[in-house]
Parts: structure tokens; sequence; C-alpha cells
């Protein structure tokens, strides 16, 4: 399994005491597959995707990539992976092609110069390769994050929330992009609020509430699950009976 | 608008000052306050008791009297030096091209106050009543710092310099709507907004031609000569009256009695009113401007600052070699980047100020004379300043990367790796500055110390050049153990949070920072010191250099086993759970 997580959990400490954000989460995902990670505001969902991306440190349980731990293993395991996080963190005194050609330095990538043109070109950032972050709108800094995000041949992609910011031919690109990575073997976990993406592009949905997961399957297994099955036909539908909001 | 304007004020007054004591539970908050005040009380308080009890004079309750002729001399010429500098400044606030902060609205102010149905000038006025607060407490800590143990002299000084603070705010202001109109489109806008300008023109014109005519054509002998040339030209005929509202500005401070000043303050405060009404008329300008300043405002805060400009720097970065490199060059890139003329002034003035005390202060202990010895004296302040404090002012490492933890931890990268890069662009950089300033020193040396053989000089030199390093990245590595060890000291990026318990944090770090430094440094100068004992006796002078060089090598050792041990603290360092200062 390209992602392996088991009995993870994550608390913070507060002034009153501690808070859990994530509780006994446990799931994998293979390579190829598109998970969809969704649930509430406050669910625990940026918690386990900063925890798998190595950003925290898991309270217990143990995160996998590519059969290395996280916490024992951490440098092989963030080779192999790309986070990509709703609000795009550049360095605001580096341009674009030095953010590219810096990530290329820090994950050794072959043919650097060829895989950033087509890159650059893809996300439409051509003639923006001298820009500093400061200079770009929100929505190319967020593509610049997801260049640096695919520029190196990572197998397993977290996106948090991949299409804020973008237009609308950005988001259909990104979309292409998503579906293309899993394609050529990625094993991707996305988290978004925009359920009709997760139900278009999503192999599979894992639905959180208040740090626990509360369900895991394909649309279809979802939808035929006995307490469901009255739901609805959308995924937003399923969500809102899996959360109590209906 | 004006209950409004005091709700606002009120409010956040009271809710900042609640955060501030609410903060106080943690323990980081409450012993920064605790030293904050102890600082505030040993620095002013403790002082101005023990200088009462000290001098007779004042404990009489009298303002404090300065000598007859320094009095004289200051009656005399005093008042219009003080007149003069402030029409200077007036003058300048229309050369540089600085903003008021009285037009800098916050995000919610616009978002809540422009679209209110509110008239310009009732905004206006509100931004004159929220900044009274600041004006306030700025007056009553110059108050503090008068020579005088009375406190009605005290009040009356602090209420001088708030009408001055005042004014000058307006004043600025004002300046900043009129030169957003000095392209109006109409004949009689542009006429007007000319207007103050040419007055501030023709000011300087007469007062400098005065000023001249006088200077050339007496001879300047001493201070009581300048003060009384400067009595003669500008205490009659049209400077006189050019000066008179600046005069009054500044009689207040110097006024001694309660009548007299009352008289001077009057006086001073119709200057403030002709402002303000000034200010005032000029409200059709203020919204575009407000506006504009509002959207450099959220332009910085978007870019963390000020608005960089990529510049090619010719060094790009190679896509392999040590992971250190990779922080090198990109802190080297973000110091070249953001480094302005102005960055470069706020800095230098200071090691130039430092450098030219340290100077002065050689040469009369060393009666050291001539250009070579006061540079060699002044290279050496710059060494020490750099060396010193340099660790303490350049940031560009840990320290300021902590808001990018995030990503540097997705980097597969070892810990220790990762903090020593974040160290060599600063370290490598402070270390230049030193070198260079030691070396200039060693070569006018000669001049400086003509006592000091050159076997001294030289060993000495070369000593400095060794313990430079040491001393530099010794400093760095504290401050880079600190920012993983206690993130929560360290402020993020550009953010300097206020309040008392915040300066006490500073002076506790910087204390914790000096005690380790010390013990840091310790075993190198123990080992340096024991071989200076056993050979200085045989070779003299020399055996401080590789006395020096041990030092540098335990140092380093040090730095090495400090940055590794640091690892596992790194991994667990999370910034999710700090509440950070507003």
């Amino acid at each position: 399994m390209a992602i392996s997580v088991d009995h993870f959990g994550r608390t913070y400490a507060t002034a009153t005491g501690t808070f859990t954000a994530v509780d006994d989460l446990s799931f994998e995902v293979a390579t190829g597959e598109i998970v969809g990670l969704i649930g509430p505001n406050g669910a625990g969902k940026t918690t386990t995707l900063r925890s798998l991306a190595g950003i925290l440190r898991p309270s217990s349980g143990h995160v996998r990539i590519d059969t290395h731990d996280l916490v024992g293993d951490p440098l092989e395991a963030k080779r192999r992976l790309a986070f990509m996080p709703d609000e795009p963190h550049l360095f605001e005194y580096l341009t674009v092609e030095e953010h590219l050609r810096l990530v290329a330095r820090l994950y050794t990538v072959d043919d650097f110069d060829g895989r950033a043109r087509a890159l650059l070109d893809e996300l439409e950032l051509t003639g923006k390769e001298k820009s500093l972050p400061g200079e770009l709108s929100r929505g190319m800094r967020q593509k610049v994050v997801i260049a640096c995000g695919l520029v190196r041949n990572a197998t397993t992609l977290l996106f948090d929330e991949p299409l804020t910011g973008l237009d609308p031919i950005g988001i259909r690109r990104m979309r292409e992009t998503i579906v293309a990575r899993a394609k050529a073997g990625a094993a991707i976990l996305l988290s978004s609020h925009l359920l009709h993406l997760v139900q278009e592009v999503c192999t599979r949905v894992i639905i959180m509430d208040r740090g626990k997961k509360i369900a895991d399957g394909t649309f279809d297994e979802l939808a035929s699950r006995a307490d469901l099955a009255t739901a609805g036909s959308s995924l937003e539908q399923i969500f809102m009976r899996v959360t109590g909001h209906d | 608008m004006f209950a409004a304007s005091f709700y606002i004020i009120v409010c956040s007054f009271r809710n900042r000052l609640w955060v501030r004591l609410r903060r106080l539970r943690q323990p980081r908050y409450l012993l920064g306050a605790i030293a904050g005040i102890a600082y505030f009380y040993f620095t002013v308080f403790a002082r101005l008791r023990g200088g009462r009890t000290a001098n007779p004079r004042l404990r009489g309750g009298g303002p404090s009297v300065p000598a007859p002729t320094t009095q004289a001399m200051l009656m005399a010429g005093g008042l219009q030096v003080a007149g003069l500098a402030l029409l200077v400044l007036a003058a300048l606030a229309w050369v540089f091209p600085a903003k008021s902060s009285l037009l800098e609205f916050t995000e919610p102010e616009m978002q809540f106050l422009f679209p209110a149905p509110v008239s310009r000038r009732a905004l206006l006025v509100y931004r004159i009543l929220r900044s009274q607060i600041g004006l306030l407490f700025a007056a009553a800590v110059s108050a503090l710092f008068v020579p005088s143990a009375n406190i009605a002299a005290r009040l009356r000084f602090a209420a001088s310099m708030w009408v001055l603070f005042v004014t000058i705010r307006l004043y600025f202001a004002g300046v900043t709507l009129a030169r957003a109109r000095l392209a109006g489109s109409t004949g009689a806008a542009r006429r007007l907004a000319w207007a103050p300008l040419a007055v501030i023109v023709a000011a300087l014109g007469i007062v400098g031609t005065a000023l001249v005519r006088v200077f050339m054509t007496h001879r300047m002998d001493g201070i009581n000569d300048v003060l009384a040339g400067l009595g003669t030209a500008l205490g009659a005929g049209w400077p006189q009256l050019i000066l008179l509202p600046f005069v009054a500005l500044a009689r207040p401070q110097l006024t001694a009695g309660l009548a007299p000043f009352l008289a001077a303050l009057a006086g001073s405060a119709s200057v403030m009113v002709a402002v303000t009404l000034w200010v005032l008329r000029s409200d059709a300008a203020f919204q575009d401007a407000a506006v504009a300043s509002a959207e450099r405002r959220a332009e910085r805060k978007a870019s963390g600052g000020s608005a960089p400009k990529a510049r090619a720097t010719g060094w790009t970065l190679a896509l392999s070699g040590p992971a250190e490199n990779v922080f090198l060059w990109k802190n080297a890139m973000q110091m070249l980047r953001h480094t302005s003329g102005l960055t470069l002034f706020r800095y230098v003035v200071p090691l130039v100020l430092a450098a030219a005390g340290l100077t002065t202060a050689m040469m009369s202990g060393d009666r050291g004379r001539g250009g070579a010895a006061a540079f060699c004296l002044m290279a050496i302040g710059i060494a020490g300043f750099a060396a010193l404090l340099g660790p303490q002012i350049v940031r560009t490492d840990l320290r300021d990367d902590l808001r990018h933890l995030e990503v540097l931890k997705t980097w597969p990268l070892r810990p220790a790796a990762v903090i020593r890069g974040e160290m060599l662009w600063n370290g490598l950089l402070i270390t230049g500055i030193v070198w260079i300033a030691l070396i200039c020193a060693a070569i006018f040396s000669a001049a400086a110390f003509p006592r000091l053989s050159m076997l001294w000089r030289l060993s000495l030199a070369l000593t400095a050049l060794l313990l430079a390093p040491a001393l530099v990245f010794g400093q760095l590595t504290v401050h880079n153990a600190t920012a993983v060890l206690f993130p929560a000291w360290v402020p993020l990026g550009n953010a300097r949070p206020r309040g008392l318990d915040m300066m006490g944090q500073r002076l506790l770090m910087l204390a914790g920072v000096l005690i380790t430094l010390a013990v840091f440094m310790l075993p190198g100068v123990i080992v340096g010191g024991a071989l200076w004992f056993a050979f200085s006796r045989f070779i003299g002078a020399a055996v401080l250099v590789p006395g020096a060089a041990i030092c540098l090598g335990i140092v380093a050792i040090e730095v090495l086993a400090i940055t590794e041990a640091l690892g596992p603290a790194y991994e667990r360092l999370d910034l999710t759970g700090i509440e950070r200062a507003e």
C-alpha cells in the first residue's frame, strides 16, 4: 500500500487541557487510487493530511508511506510524498523558477529543465518564471505550489483543497492532472469540501466527523449501505445523512 | 459618529488590555511582564528617586535649573533653534514621500466605516481621536525623562509634548492630503494645494538668507557665539515672524512656572487648532488617500512586508550538493532581494554611530590622533558591533523561517542539516563583515596603538580573526536552538509584538542568550587560557593564535554536536499550539 494509516491519533495541548483532533483513524490508499477525504469543519481532515505530510507528529499510531514509517524513517517516507496545502506558502523572495529548482535539488529530479518547462506549460505559468510570489495572484501562487509538488516523481500525492483560488479553466486542468497522475501510478489522497469534485474524481471516499472515520468505501458501496440506501443518489445527500445533517 | 468613534476606541483599548492581562496566565508572558516592570522601575523610577535624594536642588520640588550661562544661552538661542528645527521638519515632510499614519485605516475600519453613512470629515476626526492613546502615551513617557523631581513640572511637560505630537501628526496628514491634490483637476484646486508648499519654501528661503548673512559676517568661536548668532538672525524682522508658530510650539517645553507656561501653552494650542482646521478643510482628498493607503497596507500584509521585486543575482542553485547549501542559497536570495537602501540605512546608521562612539572614547582615552588611528578604531568598533550584535539583528535563519516550518518539515532532510543550513548565510555574512573590519584595523593598527609591538598587533589581529566565526556561529546556534526549543518566544517574521510583557520577554531572551553564549565559549576560553599560561613566557603574544584556533575548533565541535542534538526537538516542533501575541 502506498499510504497506510494505522490507529493514528493526534491531540493538541490547549489552555484548558488537551483536544483530540483525530482519534484512532485507520485506512489505506493503494497505488492508482484517488481517495477523497471529506467531512465538516473541524472533522480532522487537515490534521490528518498534515500528519501524513510529516508536518505534525502523530500522538499515537503509525503512518507509513510505501512501507516507510513516517516517524521511524522520515527521510525515505518524505522523499515519496508531495503535499499541496490549501494555503500557498511560498518563499517571498524566490521566483517561480527558483522554487521549482529548489524542489528539484531537495528531491534529486532528473531532467529538471524539461520537466519544469512542461509543468509550467501544463499549469499555465509560462511567462511567470521570473516572478516573485508577491507579484502573483492567489490562484497563480496555488499553481506554483502544485507545480512544486508535481515536478518530482512522488508516488504519493496529498491535496488539501486543491481547487481553492483557481479559475474555471484551472479547475478543469487540475482535475485532469489529478486523474492523470493516478493513472500513472500515484496514490492520491484529496481533501475537499467540493463534494461534486470528490464524487467525479475519487475512486473511494472517507468521511470523517469529530476526529473519527464514520464511513469508508466507493460511492456505490456507500450508496448501497443499508443505513444510507434511502439518503439519495448523490454524495452530498449521503454526506448529510452520515454526518446527521439531513 | 463621535459616539461610534469613542465606542470603537474604548472597546478596542479595553479588549486589548484584557487580552494582555489574560495572557499573563501563561508563564512566558508573566515572566516577561515581571522582567518588563522591573526594567521599567529600575531604569526610570528608581533613577528618578535616586536623583531626587542626591540632588538637593531637585529636593526643593522646583523645576531643574540649568547653570546660569546655559540658561542664558538657551533662552537667547534655544527657542530659535527649536523653532528652526521644526521649520526644517515641516519642509522635510514635503520632500520625503512618507505617508501619514493618520490615514492608515485598518481593513476592518475600511469595511465598516467607509460604506457607512459617515462624512469624510467625521472619519478624519475618528482617526485623530484614535491616535490620541498612542500620542498621550508618548507624551507621558517623554515626561518621565525630564530631569526634574516635580510632578507638576512633569505634567506640564507632558501636556506641552502632547500638543507638539498632535500638531506634528496632523501636519504630516495635511501634507499627505495636499500632496495628493498637487496635480488637481482645476486651476483653483491646484493653487490651493500648492499654496502651503510655496509658503514653506518662501519661509525657508527668508530664514536661510538671514542665517547665511549673519554667519558669513560674524566669527563663531564656540557654542555661545553660535547661539548668539542664531538669536541675532532669527530674533527680529521677517525670520522672527516666520518662526512665530514654530517657536510657539517649542516655548512651553522651555518655560518654567505655571502662569508663563499656561500662556505659552495657549500659543502652542492655537497653532495646533490652526493645523487641525487646515487638515479638516483638506477632507476632499481624504478618502482617496485613505483608500490608497489601506490598499498599500493590504499589499504589504499579503507579501509579508514591503512588496519585493525579483532581482537577478547571477547565482543559480546547483541541482546537487550538500543540503546545507540549499539554505545558504535560499537565505542569500532572501536577503539580497529584501535589502533596499532604506534597510541598509537602518543597520548602517547604528553601526556607524556605535563605531564613532567607541572611536571617540578610545581616542580620548589613548590620546590617539590622526586619520589612520581614527580609521583603525572605527574599524574595531564596527567589528565588535557586528560580532556581538550582528547575530541578534540579522534574523535570516530559522527564527525567520519558523513561518515556513510547514514547508520545511515536508522536505526529506535531516533536521541537523536544516538547522546548520539556516545559520550558514548569516554566519558567513557577519563573519565576512567582521573580517573586513578587522583586516582594515590591522593595517592601520600601528597608528592607533604605537606602544604595541608588531608581534602583539599581528597576534591580536589573527586571534580576533579566528575568534570572530566562533563568536558569530556560537550566538547563531544559541538563537536557532531557542527557535527550536522555545518557538513561542521567537517573534514570527517581521512581527514586533508590543506590550510590557513582550519587552520583558525580549530582555529575558537577551540575558539567556548571553549566559548560554558564555557557557558555550567557556571550554574554548579555558583551553586557550591554559595555553597562554603555559607558553606565553616562551613565545610571547604569538601563543594567542593557537589558543584562538583551539577555541574555534572547540566551538565548531559544539555547534555540530548541538545541531545534531536538536534533531528530535525539531521533529517534534509544532507551532499550532502556540498562542501568539496580538
